[in-house]
């Protein structure tokens, strides 16, 4: 059944997560329920000179016993830690959806996956060679490890996706993007089946230096909303959704979580780093007008909440823009107190907790916000999440450039 | 087989999803089901150990590297010549 103006209908059969709170939907989601932190000392390099001495980071990831089992893409074992990340949640995304390996029908599907910065580690790693140990050359593999659609290809080579595949690239609004152009695709009759979303890792010195010297990562910890916010942490992992035309996941009888049904992007040509309320209302605006809902239908909001001073403010007056008195009714929360700011990789993380908190009528708390900045007086569900019936939700990314997107999910249709 | 052609072999086998126990000089690296990612890196592994540089473009045909033996001659020839020769 399509829309009533003829639109194909695309509904979420699967997803699937790595993040510092848990390695999978349901560790994920277990780390959410008990309000955990992700947020710990910076491991795995020599800090050397560096201010900020944490972020979220992703513990004892076992790549080898995670995608073991891949068959067709020989050469996973050797790529960057992002596209680890990118195939261990395309592979539970994908076994989640019940769709057989490889795809049967491999040009009617699409592999959409982004990164912000693609193999960052990869690449400093062989600068040091180069430029300090003063090796001959870097390592065969650093190319292909570091494109930033290397995820993208190795996750299509593993389930044999051929059509249109490629990686979004819009900072923190990366994987909202790839989910948006993914839902497009099927809409408009391009292809049935879409693995998208983005993945992320690039915590190392360099990274955490040019973090540093734009002065917007917090020493402390990541406390969205609160009056003590003193900016983000960063945070790395993947999140990946399989969506589905509608007749499609009918008819091979797939389990359906969620239908996509709003999408809006749109970009404040203003300014990199300060955001103006008019680009991320419209965002949520167009994402509105798309579900054919009114404000109101909204239960639950993913904010981007990043606990930078600046956005959690600007956020909060664009959504009471935007919803008006509803803005005060409407469980929000900031996930990224709990994962961390996993840059292009957020929305995709995000938007798994949008679809569990649909799935079990439970919404994830903000955490860290005992005191909330006055101009921040909206309900951010603090601490704790709550039971709170949920038929609608809406995840925000907006990412520096003033790149903003919404998405909009809504009951299965069937 | 001296050591030369032991460490080579090594690396072969290092690089092989299924490595074998009879790779002699005869083997062609084609019966060995290398391709040309695995054979990237089996050159910058060969490199490193030998301390050489071997003139490789993926996109060439290279004679110096049909058989096992044939690349052993190449890497003992780029050693003789020394680190200098090899970067011409």
């Amino acid at each position: 059944m399509a829309k009533p103006n003829g639109a194909r209908r695309v509904v979420v059969t699967g997803m699937g997560v790595v993040s510092p709170i848990g390695t999978t939907v349901d560790e994920f989601w277990a780390g959410m329920r008990a309000s955990k932190s992700g947020v710990s000392a910076i491991e795995g390099f020599p800090p050397e000179d560096l201010k900020v001495l944490i972020a979220a980071q992703i513990k004892g990831f076992d790549h080898r016993a995670r995608l073991r089992h891949f068959q067709r893409d020989k050469i996973i074992m050797h790529a960057d830690r992002y596209s680890w990340f990118a195939a261990a949640a395309a592979d539970e995304a994908v076994k989640m959806a019940g769709l057989n390996v490889p795809f049967d029908d491999p040009y009617r599907a699409a592999c959409i996956i982004g990164s912000g910065a693609g193999g960052l580690v990869t690449f400093e790693k062989a600068y040091r060679d180069l430029f300090i140990e003063n090796k001959r050359a870097t390592h065969p593999l650093t190319l292909l490890r570091i494109i930033g659609s290397s995820a993208s290809a190795h996750v299509g080579i593993e389930f044999g996706i051929k059509g249109p595949t490629f990686a979004t690239c819009s900072a923190c609004s990366t994987a909202t993007h790839a989910i948006g152009v993914a839902r497009d695709y099927i809409q408009h009759g391009m292809v049935d089946v879409a693995v998208c979303g983005a993945s992320e890792s690039v915590i190392n010195y360099g990274t955490m230096k040019a973090w540093q010297a734009l002065h917007v990562l917090s020493p402390e910890g990541i406390f969205p909303f609160s009056k003590k916010r003193n900016g983000t942490v960063l945070g790395e992992g993947a999140g990946i959704l399989v969506l589905e035309e509608l007749e499609h996941a009918k008819a091979r009888g797939a389990k359906i979580l969620c239908e996509l049904v709003g999408y809006g992007m749109t970009s404040d040509a203003k300014d990199m780093v300060n955001p103006g309320i008019e680009g991320p209302r419209e965002a949520m605006r167009l994402a509105l007008e798309e579900a054919g809902i009114p404000g109101t239908e909204i239960e639950y909001l993913n904010a981007h909440g990043t606990a930078t001073a600046i956005n959690d403010e600007n956020e909060t007056n664009a959504i009471k823009d935007l919803y008006g008195k509803h803005a005060y009714n409407l469980a929000i929360s900031s996930t990224k107190s709990m994962h961390g700011h996993p840059l292009g990789a957020g929305g995709g993380l995000e938007a798994v907790a949008c679809i569990k908190a649909m799935e079990e009528n439970w919404v994830p708390p903000t955490i860290g916000l005992d005191d909330p900045d006055p101009k921040c007086d909206l309900d951010y569900v603090p601490n704790v999440g709550r039971n709170l019936q949920v038929n609608y939700t809406m995840s925000n990314s907006f990412a520096f450039g003033g790149l903003n997107t919404a998405l909009v999910f809504g009951p299965s249709p069937v | 087989m001296d050591e030369v052609a032991t460490k080579i072999i090594e690396i072969l086998k290092k690089h092989m999803k299924e490595p074998r126990d009879d790779i002699g000089l005869q083997t062609a690296l084609t019966d060995l089901k290398i391709e040309s990612l695995d054979l990237a890196m089996i050159v910058f592994d060969i490199e490193d150990t030998f301390g050489i540089e071997i003139p490789y473009n993926a996109n060439e045909d290279v004679e110096d590297f049909k058989t096992v033996g044939s690349v052993v001659e190449r890497v003992k020839s780029l050693m003789a010549d020394g680190p200098a020769a090899a970067k011409a």
